[in-house]
């Protein structure tokens, strides 16, 4: 029916792929709620010296032996710890090495992948075969065991354990990259290109990343929420973040020698990785479902 | 076909192994020099001492050495012995293995029980509310720490409830040190680590049944089970769900490695005396011989499972070929 699909494009102008994405993702309130909420714990954290000196008067690291244990209240909105620091202080401060540390994680293992993969999906023989099985053997070690030599070697702090956790990460992104680049390799206007001469970093960088970037945000952004999982995962094992500096894992270290005196101590770092995970996870959700409608869960 | 892919497989694995124990070896003899903190600082150890200690762990040779005499004695099923306590590392990993069994098998047999039926409800009352209460439930068990929950379960079940002069449920180890050991001791010291273990299963498999069921469902041949009259009862559990579930025994053989490093946190924070707590507290003490068994064991169970999995799945879907 040719005049209707003339209609229908009068009525509602071509749209770019970006835009369509763009315009599903605002149209998902789920999805938007999610970011919004990210925006501002993540603006938040930079701004945590303000909120310290304005809303809590306290220094994350400021001792007082008078005020240990205290409970939720007028004096420390969400209690204090064992030697009276203030909870919510570090809690904004803790905000700072999770998301700081989960964003450049997710940078160095969307960079050190996408190279990686689109080198051996481009090139093929036998620099695919080597990369390939060195990414195999990286996803095949436990990453907990190496998480756990690596923050032995190096002593962490907020880079080197992004380093660490983006140790493990890259291979994966690798491998998605990979895969997309030999599908999108095939297809005839990469034969067009080649045909008038462009160069192999020509076609790589103007040419399949392109293609590739929709599958790159998507594992992006539903890898945020796992990232600062792992994170405060290796902050409470003492492998992470090292006290005096606060981490939402590391608050959680001792929490359990203090059970009897005061749950809250237990409660709050937790709720604030949940609800940071949570938003991310729902985020990551909805960018998936707008630039990647194949993938779009039922 | 299937001889020549498994021996391909085969191959590639025995590459992946190598490399593995390889890259863990390289790290932690990179740590080397700190091996046994404060050894240099002993004044009770005279400079020859610890030259000739150092000299019996093989610490002096190059990696490389080491890593020869390691791999040639675990070729011969010798995996050496413990650098802090001089007992065989085989020995360590089979002591602790059964309980890391204990402990994965039911949180596994757990999840599995849950999430089928969950799934099933999910797919077959899609957009009810019982359909989204039930996402609600898996999308918050993508986004709690185990470690957490671990903690909060404590403090509700063991802590708050002893406070209270209630029962109160067992918050460490695998069974009590006085008086216990029998099977009622053990299953309450389960109980908590496994709930969190299989709630994160739950999380995870229940939503892949559910998606899993809904393709399932909207294929042709259901269709035409459906048109022939059968009941639908029959549709749903002979054709569907039989077709359903194969996609879960790729996970749950996904899970086997699992068995050693998934469980590591609840472990520790449980203190379940199991390999993953054990790999942690030796790797702390720079006990290299027992963390590159365990590190090799559980790069086997990665592989045996990626395998198993594919084998199992080409047994169940005759469409699939092994090329």
């Amino acid at each position: 029916m040719p005049s209707a699909g003339i209609e229908t494009g009068a009525a509602r102008p071509a749209q770019s792929y970006w835009n369509e994405s763009w315009e599903r993702l605002r149209a998902n309130r789920i999805g938007v709620a999610a970011g919004i909420l990210i925006v501002v714990l993540a603006a938040i954290a930079i701004a945590a010296p303000l909120f310290s000196a304005l809303l809590t008067h306290y220094q994350p690291e400021a001792i007082n032996l008078d005020e240990t244990f205290a409970k939720p209240g007028l004096k420390h909105l969400l209690g204090s710890d064992e030697i009276g620091r203030d909870t919510l202080t570090r809690l904004i401060f803790g905000a700072r090495v999770s998301l700081g540390v989960a964003f450049l994680t997710v940078l160095l293992s969307t960079t050190v992948g996408t190279t990686v993969g689109m080198l051996a999906g481009y090139y093929g023989g036998w620099l695919d075969d080597i990369l390939m099985r060195f990414v195999d053997m990286v996803l095949s070690i436990p990453a907990i065991f190496l998480f756990i030599l690596m923050s032995i070697l190096f002593r962490p702090n907020p880079v080197t354990l992004a380093m660490i956790v983006a140790s493990v990460g890259w291979g994966a992104v690798a491998r998605l990259v990979r895969g997309e680049v030999l599908s999108v390799k095939e297809r005839d206007f990469i034969l067009a290109t080649r045909s008038i001469g462009a160069s192999d970093a020509r076609m790589m960088l103007r040419h399949l990343l392109p293609n590739v970037l929709p599958v790159l945000i998507v594992a992006a952004s539903l890898g945020v929420g796992q990232i600062i999982l792992v994170e405060a995962a290796l902050d409470f094992l003492g492998l992470g973040i090292q006290p005096p500096t606060p981490s939402w894992g590391n608050m959680l270290t001792n929490s359990q020698s203090y059970f009897f005196r005061s749950g809250f101590l237990v409660a709050f770092p937790g709720i604030a990785i949940f609800i940071t995970v949570l938003a991310s996870n729902l985020f990551g959700n909805a960018v998936r479902d707008a630039f990647d409608p194949r993938l779009k869960s039922h | 076909m299937l001889a020549k892919y498994v021996a391909r497989r085969f191959f590639a694995s025995v590459v992946v192994v190598l490399g593995v124990t390889l890259i863990t070896l390289v790290l932690m003899s990179s740590t080397r020099g700190s091996y046994v903190p404060g050894i240099d600082l002993n004044p009770a150890l005279r400079p020859e001492d610890i030259a000739r200690l150092r000299a019996g762990l093989g610490l002096d040779e190059p990696f490389y050495q080491w890593y020869g005499t390691w791999l040639w004695a675990v070729l011969h099923g010798d995996f050496g012995r413990s650098m802090i306590d001089g007992s065989p590392v085989i020995a360590h990993i089979l002591e602790r293995l059964p309980n890391t069994l204990e402990l994965t098998a039911t949180a596994i047999v757990i999840g599995v029980l849950i999430s089928v039926p969950v799934g099933i409800i999910g797919a077959l009352r899609r957009g009810s509310k019982v359909d989204h209460s039930l996402t609600v439930v898996s999308v918050a068990g993508f986004a709690v720490p185990q470690f957490w929950m671990g903690l909060m379960l404590i403090l509700i079940f063991s802590v708050t409830l002893e406070q209270h002069g209630l029962p109160w449920l067992p918050s460490s180890g695998a069974f009590s040190a006085f008086n216990g050991g029998d099977l009622l001791d053990r299953i309450a010291h389960l109980i908590l680590p496994a709930t969190v273990l299989s709630f994160f299963y739950l999380s995870v498999w229940s939503r892949f049944i559910r998606s899993s069921m809904l393709e399932v469902l909207s294929q042709d041949y259901i269709r035409t089970a459906r048109a022939k009259g059968m009941s639908e009862r029959r549709v749903v559990y002979l054709h569907g769900l039989r077709n359903a579930l194969i996609p879960l025994v790729t996970l749950i053989g996904l899970e086997l490695p699992g068995l050693v490093s998934g469980g590591l946190v609840v472990e520790v924070v449980f203190g379940w005396p199991g390999i993953g707590k054990l790999a942690f507290e030796r790797a702390l003490q720079y006990d290299y011989s027992t963390v590159l068994g365990v590190t090799f064991f559980a790069t086997l169970l990665v592989i045996a499972g990626n395998l198993l999995a594919d084998l199992l799945y080409g047994v169940l879907d005759p469409r699939i070929r092994y090329g």
